[in-house]
């Protein structure tokens, strides 16, 4: 079971590399929704049920069709022309910060005091959801509207000198 | 009920565009200038009563078949409340004629809406995860009205804006998982049970810089406000006076002073690091200022100076400093808004922003002028106006916590400030009549209106500032003196 | 130094990764790591979008770890949907955006919006 985790957490990191170097637009978005996929099985190892179906089906599912209906409605005869550098030098830098970064944690484990496991929560998934967080779900609403209306403010027909 | 602050816009927004559809002309309009105007009343008289009648600290519990949700109304809250919805209804008022250039006022109204009422919810909220949610309600919405007029320059400092805010909201929200790992829940008085134990001293250092970074970027502090100069000056007039009036601050210094001073509490190091921030951001604001051409560029960079003259006050931590930020926070969203609110004007009725295109408009638009000089010598801090109480009480909170060298800056950027107020004033408004603006006109009723009623209230708060300071700001600054005592007693729920 | 859930089993020395938050916090900051190098060099609009949402994925992995290690998965998961519905909205006002964009200007070019200077 340890070495699946392993697994998906590397490919997870290899995907969004993939996502955010190739140089074809719809093929790193389909990259990013391979990432989403194996973050979804992360979520499950930890016991994320829920959580991890939202993954998939939101992210992996709604953003990418966002991203492919936006890369087909922007296909231009100029394409961007993006230097070959940042790519052939990425490796480089990647290994470089992987290497400050395990040291300066290791570094720092020390400063952070260990994680207590805190005391297990009671009832269902619904009942914290709706009842202990319950005003997230309000400011969502707001956020579904302040969506819906900035796009739609955004694709409105002008009539007369808008 | 409290619950009235955040369902009412939220309520409006959802029905305004169908509203649009039956009535074009006139039912939008009046129905969001009335809610405005019911809660600003409200907030007044309602709200007042219950922070007055418990000690000046009261929590609400809303039980409705036994869902949850926890309103914390105490003084700071309803100081926001009250500058919140003073300033939108003043900007509700000027949109009725200004937002006619740009067509679909349902959707515009609908989107002003939502900004208020996610901006009452972060004043409103107890967690730390639900504070980030509104300030991304108010910041979302704020996308869009920022990119409202759909031309080249809106879309790309709406761009802009967007990319920055997301990097700093994520930023943010990595410093609450740490503290929501540490502590294990998010209400803000578990929080300021732990902060304080020694062996955690690195990570609450760890996530203190994480807020400032994520925060001080939606407050526009120097060096995070690189999107502010582009941000503010393409949005549409009214929205331009509802950020760099109100959101910089409630999304910007409002969560930073509630977490900073009543949950961290505000250590030597901290008062430092925000002392040393806001003098910064006032000298750069100040300085860039002066060799602008464009009006709102112009004011845009001011409110940069301005915010850093919150953030030393909060800074400073004495009596006297935090009641003049506290008053400065409403001042300048008034001044500031008004003077965003008569720019707009001038481009109404000139059709140009540059400073080199206008000249003795004085003649042709006299209340655009009055009211325009009304409001530069509020932020430019002239006696008798309100700007001039609050600037000079940060200044006394600062002699009082012997910092002589950051008051003596202090009082350079007041003159620098005054000094550049005073060129636009003679460029645009005084001076000769340019041949090409022979017959500019006045500006139309709703927004001659508006104006003079924001000017209106400057001058009354400063000449009755000795009124306004015991009713409105005294609980307030209570509150943040109180530090983490506060919220370990009553922000627990 | 405690690393993980180390369990000593008659002699032998396990780890738990699974449950352990300073491992899933190193790969949470490569995460962003990785974000912030496609903000800072690439020129396309939409693939600065994809380093906004390698960011968030990041921010989910440490919002979910971090609810495993204290034991408290439901409060976790109830963050995690909540800044998902948030992520969604950012990117489909985003998108709409650069499709705004690409109508005024025909490319998806950053160095084609340097008209404000900042």
């Amino acid at each position: 079971m340890q070495e699946l985790y392993l697994i998906s957490l590397c490919a997870l990191v290899i995907f969004s590399i993939l996502a955010i170097l190739l140089k074809d637009l719809l093929k790193a978005a389909l990259s990013l929704m391979a990432a989403s996929v194996f973050l979804a099985v992360i979520f499950f190892f930890m016991k994320a049920y829920y959580a991890g179906v939202f993954e998939v089906s939101v992210v992996a599912g709604l953003i990418t069709v966002l991203f492919v209906s936006t890369i087909g409605l922007t296909k231009g005869e100029a394409d961007v022309f993006e230097s070959k550098l940042p790519t052939i030098i990425f490796p480089l830098f990647f290994i470089w910060f992987i290497i400050i970064d395990i040291l300066i944690m290791w570094v720092l484990l020390s400063k952070f005091p260990p994680l207590h496991k805190g005391i297990p929560e009671t009832g269902s998934f619904g009942e914290v959801f709706w009842q202990k967080r319950t005003f997230d779900l309000v400011a969502q609403i707001g956020i579904i509207f302040a969506g819906v209306f900035s796009v739609l403010a955004l694709f409105r027909k002008k009539d007369k000198n808008g | 009920m409290v619950s009235l602050f955040i369902i009412i816009p939220f309520v409006l927004a959802a029905v305004l565009p169908l509203i649009e559809k039956i009535s074009k002309k006139f039912l939008p309009d009046l129905l969001t200038n009335l809610a405005m105007l019911f809660l600003l009343i409200y907030s007044m008289t309602f709200g007042y009563q219950i922070v007055v009648s418990n000690t000046g600290i009261r929590q609400l519990q809303w039980f409705n078949q036994q869902l949850n949700v926890v309103f914390a109304l105490d003084g700071f809250s309803l100081f926001m409340l009250f500058a919140i919805y003073l300033l939108s209804f003043g900007v509700t008022l000027f949109s009725i004629d200004y937002m006619e250039h740009y067509g679909s006022k349902g959707i515009f109204y609908a989107l002003f809406m939502i900004m208020v009422g996610g901006m009452s919810g972060l004043v409103l909220a107890t967690d730390l995860f639900t504070i980030y949610v509104f300030l991304e309600v108010a910041a979302i919405s704020s996308y869009g009205l920022v990119a409202y007029g759909l031309k080249h320059d809106e879309l790309e400092a709406s761009f802009k804006y967007l990319m920055l805010s997301a990097v700093a909201t994520a930023f943010l929200l990595l410093g609450i998982t740490l503290l929501f790992g540490l502590r294990g829940s998010l209400k803000l008085g578990d929080i300021a049970d732990i902060v304080s134990s020694p062996n955690l001293k690195f990570a609450t250092g760890i996530c203190t810089g994480f807020f400032i970074f994520g925060f001080g970027l939606k407050a526009a502090l120097v060096p995070f406000h690189s999107w502010l100069p582009d941000a503010h000056p393409s949005a549409p007039a009214p929205i331009s006076a509802m950020l760099s009036g109100l959101l910089i601050k409630v999304s910007g210094v409002y969560a930073l002073t509630r977490i900073f001073l009543n949950v961290f509490g505000l250590t030597p190091a901290l008062s430092t690091v925000l002392m040393y921030l806001g003098v910064i951001s006032i000298l750069v604001g100040a300085i860039t200022a002066l060799g602008q051409g464009d009006i709102k560029r112009m004011l845009a960079y001011s409110s940069i100076s301005q915010v850093g003259y919150i953030i030393l006050g909060f800074g400073a931590g004495t009596s006297f400093a935090i009641m003049g930020a506290l008053f400065h926070i409403l001042n300048h969203a008034l001044a500031k808004g008004l003077l965003f609110l008569n720019s707009g004007s001038v481009e109404h009725a000139t059709g140009t922003r540059e400073l080199d295109k206008m000249g003795g408009l004085a003649k042709r638009m006299p209340i655009t002028a009055a009211t325009t000089v009304v409001g530069s010598l509020s932020v430019a801090g002239v006696p008798p106006l309100n700007g001039f109480w609050s600037k000079l009480f940060i200044i006394i909170g600062l002699l009082q916590a012997k910092a002589y060298g950051f008051a003596f800056i202090a009082v350079l950027a007041s003159i620098i400030t005054l000094w550049y107020y005073i060129i636009i004033q003679r460029r645009a408004f005084f001076g000769k009549l340019k041949e090409t603006l022979k017959d500019v006109k006045e500006v139309p009723f709703w927004m001659a209106v508006s104006t003079i009623f924001i000017a209106l209230v400057c001058i009354i708060i400063g000449i009755g500032f000795w009124a306004v300071i015991p009713k409105w700001i005294t609980p307030a600054a209570n509150i943040l003196e109180l530090g983490i005592r506060y919220a370990k007693l009553y922000l627990r729920i | 130094m405690e690393f993980g859930i180390l369990t000593k089993e008659s002699g032998v020395i396990l780890v738990n990764l699974i449950g352990d938050w300073y491992f899933n916090l190193l790969f949470c900051v490569i995460l962003f790591f990785i974000g912030l190098y496609c903000l800072l060099s690439m020129r396309n609009l939409i693939k600065l979008l994809i380093g906004i949402e390698v960011i968030a994925k990041g921010i989910t992995l440490a919002l979910i770890s971090a609810s495993n290690a204290r034991n408290c998965i439901f409060t976790g998961q109830s963050l995690v949907i909540t800044f998902i519905v948030i992520e969604v909205c950012v990117v489909a006002v985003a998108l709409a955006i650069i499709i705004n964009i690409y109508r005024h200007t025909g490319s998806l070019d950053v160095k084609k919006l340097t008209k404000l200077k900042g």
